[in-house]
This record gives C-alpha cells, sequence and structure tokens, in this order.
C-alpha cells in the first residue's frame, strides 16, 4: 500500500532547528532558480547626466540679507566695493570711525547675498568683483577724495571698484574723481568759459576807434614836436 | 569664479528647526517593568515543544504603538529570563527616565520548557520544567523606546543590545522601518526573474511540493526553519 509521508520525519531533525538544517537538492535547485534578479536598463544610471542636486529651500535669514542690501543700495549715492583682509579689531574701528566722519559706512557683505542682489539690479558689471571678503563702503554723498584718503593709510582694504552717482568706476577712475574739483567750481569754470567770448565782444567792438583814436594821438605828438611854433590844427573832436 | 581666485571659505550659515517634541508623553514608568522567570500560576502540566511558535513570520506586534525607536527581530528564537534581565539593565542603565521610556512589547515568559537531567539514557518519561520562555517570530518588535530624543541617540544601545539576542535583530525607527518594508516591496515588483518561488509552488510546478513542506506556501521560500532569509525576495 501506500505508506503516508509522515515516514520521512523518522530521520534526521524536526523542521524548526537551531542549526541550519541541509536543505534537500531540489529544494536547493529550487531556491537558486527563483533568486532575485535586479533590473538592468538598458543605459547604466552612471552613464547618463548627473541629476540636478536638489533646490536649496529659500533660506529666511538670506532673504532678509538681500532685502537689507537692497534697501542700502538704493538710498546710497556712493557704493565702493573693497577687498578686506584680516585685520586688527582696533584698526578696523579706528577705520569706522574715520570713515564715520565723513558719513561713509562701512558693510560686511556675503558673496552669495550680493551676488543675488546684483544679479537683479542695474549694477551687473560689478560681479566680478565678488570673489573674496568684501566690504562695501556706502555713502549718500560722493566724497570720493576723503575715502581714497583714508583707504591710503590702511594697506589692508584694498579699493576694487566703485558706483558714484549710476556711474561704475574702476580704482582708476576713482582716484581720477577725486582729483576732479568740486562742482561749484566746475559749474563756475564753465560759466567763464561759456562768457569768456561775450566778455570780448566788448573789446572787439571798440578795437577800431582805439587803434584810430591812437593813432590820431601819435600824430598830434609828431605834429607837435615838429613844428613847435606852428599852431596845432584844428582836430575833430574824437566820438 | 570669474575674474578671480576663489579662496574657499563657508557661506551663510543654514539654521535648521530644533525637532518638534510637542506631541510625545512620557508615561509615569518610563523605565521597562520587571518581568517575572516564572509566571504567576506556574503550569503544573508540562507542555509539548510546538516549534511552530518560532517559525515563519509574526502576525502580532509588527508595528509601532507608543515609541520612535525600537528593536526589529529578524530571526525566530525564545527569549528567556536572563535575556529580559539585560534588555531590562541595558536599556535602563542608557536612556533618561525624565525624557524617554521604553515599553516591552513581548510577554513575559509562559511557555514551560523541560530539561533531562544530564548524563542519563534516553526514556524515563518527559523531563521536569526547567524554565519558562517567551517564543519571538521574525518581524516583530521586542522593545520600543520613545521620548525626546533622536534615533543617533538611541542606536547605539539598541544595537548592543540587539547583537545579544539569540536570534539576529535590529534597531529601527519608524521611518527605518517604513524604508525597510518600502524596499522590500520594491524588490519584490521589480524582480526580472519570471520564477517566484510562490509562483513555483502555488503551482506545483514539476512537483515540487513532494520535496517542500506545505507550510512553504504561506512560507515562500523566505523563511527556513526559524531562519528568515533576507535576500530572498
Amino acid at each position: 500500500g501506500w505508506l503516508p509521508a509522515l515516514q520521512l520525519l523518522r530521520r534526521g531533525s524536526k523542521a524548526v532547528t537551531r542549526h541550519w538544517k541541509a536543505a534537500h537538492f531540489q529544494r536547493q535547485k529550487l531556491l537558486a532558480l527563483t533568486e532575485y534578479l535586479p533590473p538592468r536598463p538598458a543605459l547604466p544610471p552612471r552613464c547618463l547626466p548627473r541629476p540636478a542636486p536638489p533646490q536649496q529651500q529659500e533660506d529666511g535669514y538670506a532673504r532678509v540679507l538681500r532685502a537689507q542690501l537692497e534697501a542700502t543700495l538704493r538710498a546710497s549715492r556712493m557704493v565702493a566695493v573693497c577687498q578686506y583682509n584680516a585685520m586688527a579689531e582696533e584698526d578696523m574701528a579706528t577705520l569706522r570711525h574715520f570713515l564715520r566722519r565723513h558719513n561713509i559706512h562701512v558693510k560686511f557683505v556675503l558673496n552669495e547675498v550680493a551676488r543675488a542682489v546684483l544679479a537683479q539690479s542695474r549694477l551687473q558689471n560689478l560681479l566680478p568683483l565678488f570673489v573674496c571678503r568684501n566690504i562695501l563702503l556706502v555713502s549718500p554723498e560722493p566724497r570720493a577724495r576723503e575715502m581714497l584718503r583714508v583707504l591710503r593709510g590702511v594697506p589692508q582694504v584694498n579699493l576694487l571698484g566703485a558706483c558714484i552717482d549710476d556711474t561704475i568706476l574702476s580704482r582708476q577712475g576713482v582716484e581720477n574723481l577725486a582729483r576732479l574739483p568740486s562742482l561749484e567750481v566746475c559749474q563756475g569754470q564753465t560759466v567763464a568759459a561759456l562768457s569768456l567770448l561775450p566778455s570780448q565782444t566788448c573789446s572787439l567792438l571798440q578795437r577800431g576807434p582805439a587803434h584810430l583814436a591812437a593813432l590820431l594821438e601819435q600824430h598830434i605828438r609828431r605834429l607837435r614836436g615838429a613844428g613847435g611854433a606852428a599852431e596845432p590844427p584844428p582836430g575833430p573832436g574824437t566820438a | 569664479g570669474p575674474g578671480g581666485v576663489a579662496v574657499p571659505r563657508a557661506g551663510l550659515k543654514k539654521w535648521t528647526l530644533p525637532p518638534d517634541y510637542s506631541g510625545i508623553t512620557i508615561p509615569e514608568k518610563p523605565k521597562l517593568k520587571f518581568m517575572d522567570k516564572v509566571p504567576a500560576v506556574p503550569k503544573v502540566r508540562r507542555e509539548p515543544r510546538r516549534l511552530r511558535d518560532i517559525r515563519g513570520p509574526s502576525q502580532v506586534d509588527t508595528d509601532f504603538t507608543q515609541g520612535q525607536y525600537g528593536i526589529l527581530a529578524l530571526g525566530g528564537g525564545y527569549l528567556h529570563w536572563g535575556h529580559f534581565e539585560m534588555i531590562r539593565l541595558t536599556i535602563g542603565r542608557s536612556i533618561d527616565p525624565k525624557s524617554m521610556f521604553a515599553v516591552w512589547r513581548v510577554p513575559a515568559p509562559y511557555k514551560s520548557v523541560t530539561r533531562k537531567s544530564l548524563g542519563h539514557r534516553m526514556g524515563g518519561g518527559k523531563g521536569p520544567i526547567d524554565r519558562y520562555v517567551t517564543a519571538v517570530k521574525s518581524g516583530r518588535l521586542v522593545v520600543e523606546v520613545g521620548g525626546r530624543c533622536e534615533f543617533g541617540e538611541v542606536r547605539p544601545f539598541l544595537e548592543r543590545v540587539a547583537q545579544k539576542l539569540p536570534f539576529p535583530a535590529v534597531a529601527v525607527s519608524r521611518e527605518s522601518l517604513q524604508e525597510m518594508r518600502r524596499e522590500e516591496e520594491q524588490r519584490r515588483l521589480d524582480n526580472q526573474n519570471p520564477w517566484t518561488f510562490e509562483r513555483v509552488v502555488t503551482s506545483n510546478m514539476l512537483g515540487m511540493r513532494k520535496y517542500l513542506s506545505p507550510y512553504d506556501l504561506q512560507l515562500k521560500g523566505r523563511y527556513w526553519g526559524k531562519f528568515f532569509l533576507k535576500h530572498r525576495v
């Protein structure tokens, strides 16, 4: 007859053992056949371009700093970008004091904030300057001469460029600007130059009659000198 | 950058918000309860071995209830009083009862295990009760830890406890358990092998059921005895 499969339990251990029970060969073959095969795409992922990094979340603090910088740039007529090297705290305080005397404010800016702000504004040509540690000297009045004088005494701060009265200037430009006379003097010079010709009109008009008068005077003198006895002829009254 | 040599330096500091522990309440007894060696009513009748309470996946206590972190069993086994004391004392030493708590997810030892005295031959009846144990199947949580703490703080001592258990175990958090399950599911879905153990067994291809157990219909080749085969899909 047919014996039940319980006969198989006579040999070997139970189903659950402490050791790893040796499996029947057919079972081993089945397990080897039914192993997991990972998907193989036609193009391996390392040949594809790198996926774009996840967009950084908008930082509230960065937004605040950018708003502050935009307000500063809008409110100031002169903005000078300088490179800042490490200097002592007291030297920095002294520099700030001297610049404050001429109403120039020193602001430390972070490059990532500055780049974001300048990219949107019209000062895009100042973008290449924001590479290393920078400070901004901002002022509502364009005091280039005083600023240069103060900065000359501080070797750790180097002027890179400036935007004065909506004009972007390099270091040379700022120096030239400093050498220019002040606005009132320029205006006076312009007025003087323009009014030079009209002022000469009067003397130009008088040149003919003045020349004639001089000639007649000369003639009178010669006649007086030549004929002392002879009476001077009645000269016509000059107009 | 353009126009000059860029000196690498730190940019704007990114402030991260501290973790939010608002919904966490610490129970009155944050430490693990003491588990008895022997149940209050010890068994009179010696019970059969019934190793099927070790075999296969666990149907109970597979998800988190109170805590955020825990120890997951990746194999079957029996926990006895020594293990319970080790877990209780290690976790009690490592957690701060004011801000963290721990909870058992396994019952106290209830199953009596007999042992014959050493050096005697077979026969003479079943041995007396030697100790009581708790059966743990794979996929079950053993302890849960929670409170105002991060996984990084909790993981070292949970891993140490997990290594000392008689079955393979791992320290998990809610997110890591979810991730584990999701990855398992994804592996099952994107398996390129058209032949799966489940398919072969359910349709008895090539008469395979002669060499396999009827339990393999449920275990599907992922369990062998008390062992859990993690690499199998």
